[in-house]
């Protein structure tokens, strides 16, 4: 894309903002200094920034992952609760040994997610089913099934709301810092991230993935494996996204209730899009949205700007990225 | 009785318009994975309209009009300017989704009261109006589709574009006049949902409808009639569902929620291997 376009995108993005905060009663100026302050101004603002990064780097890896082998996983945010699930199932075995705990819910994580996507990579396999449809489906089943746990088998007696057992607190993944939310959870996102780049970039099975990804036919008849890398590319995809559900606990949350996730996974192929399914880029965005979600929670505290512009900025400003990137190629 | 058939006729009659309009478009070639969006923007104008002081009439048309103006606005992004339409559909629910609970936000304020708008009154059959024409609507299309030349026209656009374009006529405008009377029939689904057995609005209100109603398309095999027995059941379904809630939480009703999902996703695994999707279907126009 031309500098200019990039340039028009970032300038619609901005205005269109600056309107939603007008139609707030705020001053778009005023706000977004509210916002920055909010994101970055303090160590606990850049730690509620780091702290909301670790999900959406990981889911939008996840759709780098999956749409760059040609998979159209539109799961991620069934399979971030996948993995939320089966770390608050986990986690709790182990109230006595912290490490236990902690690798039960990294182990748990990620198969969770894997395994929340092995129905739609079997069925667009084996029965031509359009993973975007099945995925969207696996979505509201991993949704029912969150309702179910923290009011069935999960849920924590001593508690008024539905909601599961905790961790113990020692199991829980200590801040960076003192009086910050952030911890390790957003550096090993950050590292996979790294690994993920190598591998796609660097290594003849992210070679073979991309590949397949861009001409499945021409992959097939050189002889690449096509439908073991798709259902590989899908698993990882979502065991990624299961271990952002699962980081999400042991860092965060300590346990599991419903609503759970308000959009991660969609905001991640967000990033991942205006990205421009890279992985550097997909991870940048990530960081971004994660900052612009820390400082919108401080502008509605501060500004009563309500909060949800997390999620209508992100999605403008792809939208307005499709609008100037226009035509595409064949699929 | 009665009254579980009258609620899952009720809760039919979204899914079925949303299914129709959403069928038309992919009959014409194109896709709209942001159904749901659509939708929940639909639900949230007829809220609003009520809270407005209009009668749900009212609150009806205006979200048939905000439909209207969605669909041309998909119909920029996917048609004329022939960006993915999964890519746009798919951020196209999240701005739905944030842009709607902004907006109520701003009117409803601090507020944790729910606040109700008037539903639709009952009309000749029992039933809202509306939802009587619910049903109508796919038999409508279907005659639309098989028995006039724009119909035609419309199919020709998803199975052979290059042959409606060596016609001289224009693929962008036949998929684009899709799109705006799918955004109609979208937004009016979410609409009649407000305006019937939910009426007022909280974020989501929609809950894997315009989802559901993509799967109900696939499954219906792209046949307008097939939707209805479609949409009955996964009515059915849901009204079984408000039943075993009311009488407490237990393991009926949690498979029960995750049901209508499963049967879509079921279905599908059977639909699918018989094919019968438009041949063009998510293809950028010529």
């Amino acid at each position: 894309m031309r500098p200019a376009a990039v340039a028009a995108v970032a300038a619609g993005t901005l205005a269109a903002a600056a309107l939603l905060v007008l139609a707030a009663g705020a001053s778009p100026a005023d706000a977004f200094v509210a916002l920055l302050r909010g994101a970055l101004g303090s160590s606990a603002a850049l730690g509620e920034t780091l702290a909301r990064s670790t999900g959406l780097v990981l889911t939008a890896l996840g759709a780098v992952v999956a749409f760059r082998a040609g998979v159209l996983n539109i799961g991620l945010e069934g399979q971030f609760l996948a993995g939320a699930a089966a770390a608050a199932a986990a986690g709790p075995l182990f109230p006595d040994a912290p490490l236990a705990a902690r690798a039960a819910v990294l182990l748990a994580a990620p198969l969770a997610g894997a395994l929340q996507a092995a129905p739609a990579a079997w069925l667009a396999e084996r029965r031509q089913v359009p993973a975007v449809l099945s995925t969207i489906l696996l979505n509201l089943v991993a949704a029912a099934g969150v309702t179910w746990l923290v009011r069935g088998p999960l849920r924590d007696p001593s508690g008024d709301y539905p909601q599961s057992r905790a961790l113990a607190e020692a199991a829980l993944l200590p801040p960076l810092a003192a009086g910050s939310r952030a911890t390790a959870a957003v550096l090993l996102a950050l590292l996979l991230a790294a690994a993920a780049a190598f591998v796609l970039a660097r290594t003849p099975i992210g070679l073979a993935l991309r590949a397949v990804g861009e001409a499945p036919r021409a992959a097939r008849a050189a002889g690449l494996p096509d439908v073991r890398l798709r259902v590989g590319a899908f698993l990882s995809s979502g065991a990624l996204a299961g271990l952002a559900g699962g980081l999400e606990v042991l860092a965060l949350t300590g346990r599991l209730y419903d609503p759970f996730t308000a959009g991660v996974g969609y905001t991640g192929i967000a990033a991942a899009l205006l990205g421009g399914m890279s992985t550097i880029g997909g991870a940048a965005s990530a960081l971004l949205f994660a900052a612009l979600g820390a400082g919108s929670s401080a502008l509605q505290r501060d500004a009563g700007v309500p909060s949800s512009l997390a999620s209508i900025v992100p999605a403008l400003a792809v939208l307005a990225l499709l609008l100037a990137r226009g035509e595409r190629r064949e699929r | 009785m009665t009254g579980f058939i009258e609620i899952a006729l009720l809760l039919a009659a979204p899914l079925l318009l949303a299914a129709t309009g959403e069928l038309l478009l992919e009959r014409a070639g194109s896709i709209q994975i942001g159904l749901e969006g659509t939708m929940l923007f639909g639900a949230w104008v007829a809220f609003a309209a009520g809270r407005a002081g209009l009668p749900a009439w009212g609150g009806l048309l205006s979200a048939a009009l905000a439909g209207l103006g969605a669909g041309l606005l998909f119909a920029l992004f996917a048609v004329v300017r022939r960006a993915d339409p999964i890519l746009v559909g798919t951020v196209w629910n999240l701005l739905a989704l944030g842009a709607t609970a902004f907006a109520y936000r701003l009117g409803a304020g601090e507020t944790g009261s729910v606040l109700e708008v008037a539903t639709l009154p009952r009309g000749l059959v029992g039933l809202p109006d509306a939802v009587a024409a619910s049903f109508l609507a796919p038999v409508v299309l279907h005659l639309w589709l098989t028995r006039t030349r724009a119909g035609l026209r419309l199919s020709a656009a998803g199975e052979n574009p290059e042959a409606l374009r060596s016609l001289g006529l224009s693929v962008v405008a036949v998929r684009s006049g899709a799109a705006a009377a799918s955004g109609v029939l979208g937004a009016m689904g979410g609409a009649v949902l407000v305006l019937t057995v939910s009426p007022t609005f909280v974020e989501g209100v929609t809950a894997g409808r315009g989802f559901l109603a993509l799967a109900l398309v696939v499954f219906a095999r792209w046949r307008p009639l097939a939707l209805l027995p479609a949409a009955l059941l996964l009515g059915g379904v849901t009204a079984l569902q408000y039943r075993l809630q009311a009488e407490g939480f237990g393991l009926p009703y949690a498979l029960f929620l995750a049901l209508p999902g499963l049967v879509a996703l079921g279905a599908l695994a059977l639909a699918s291997a018989r094919g019968g999707a438009p041949k063009a279907l998510g293809s950028p126009a010529p």
